[in-house]
């Protein structure tokens, strides 16, 4: 199944992407958000890193999740550092 | 009862007119934020603000009904900037509208707290050794602990 995926600030920066498709081959139907980071993490030593850093933040499809959210294909996952606006 | 993302500038004047209207509820409370000169560590010359628009749009309304929901607002109204900021430019502006003044003034708070922990936008100061992202403040975090603590209840 394919999703997207958005990276904003620190984390857009380090891994040099913004947004992009991603194809989970290993699994059909539904992943976690977990499952997505480990899947991420293979692509090199600075994505692991920078996806298994304490304080990052999932957002899927605009709501602030934890690592066992269910995704399933279509779906917009985002990663980021805490918030800092106002 | 409305939100703007906005580059440009805030016109703290115009929306304040705008939010009380010519019939004023009781009370209004409004806070405006600004670009600082200096942060804890260093000083600071430009602020530069990114955001994930869908979801900031998103968590700004549910914000804004959620104040409006607890304290009775009658109006209210939520304006965060995004985009390259100078010192002593808008960054943010809030105002409710309310029947009593601890309604209007709880309600601004609320919607300060909580959007600086949960709107997704991101804070990246021009200093003397260049660009320097800001890290999330324990202080933020305990203020909007205390609403969170409410939420409960």
């Amino acid at each position: 199944m394919s999703i997207t995926i958005k990276l904003f600030s620190s984390l857009r920066e380090v891994l040099g992407e913004s947004e992009f498709e991603f194809v989970l081959t290993e699994l059909d139907g539904t992943a976690t958000v977990a499952a997505v980071k480990s899947a991420l993490s293979q692509r090199g030593a600075t994505w692991q890193e920078a996806l298994n850093q304490s304080n990052l933040v999932h957002a899927l499809n605009h709501k602030v999740v934890w690592t066992d959210a269910v995704v399933t294909a279509g779906d917009e996952l985002a990663f980021f550092p805490p918030m800092t606006g106002g | 009862m409305t939100v703007s993302i906005q580059r440009e500038p805030i016109d703290v004047a115009r929306e304040y007119a705008q939010l009380v209207g010519p019939r004023p509820g009781a009370a209004v409370a409004t806070f405006t934020g600004y670009v600082r000169d200096h942060s804890d560590a260093h000083a600071v010359s430009q602020l530069e603000l990114e955001h994930y628009p869908e979801m900031a749009q998103k968590v700004l309304m549910a914000l804004g009904e959620r104040a409006a929901d607890q304290f009775g607002l009658s109006r209210w109204r939520i304006v965060h900037r995004y985009g390259l900021l100078d010192v002593a430019e808008t960054i943010v502006w809030v105002g409710a509208v309310a029947e009593h003044r601890g309604e209007a003034i709880s309600a601004s708070e609320l919607m300060m707290d909580t959007l600086k922990t949960d709107a997704p936008f991101w804070k990246r100061e021009q200093g003397p050794d260049g660009q320097v992202w800001v890290a999330s403040k324990a202080v933020d975090q305990h203020r909007r602990a205390r609403w969170r603590s409410e939420e409960k209840a």
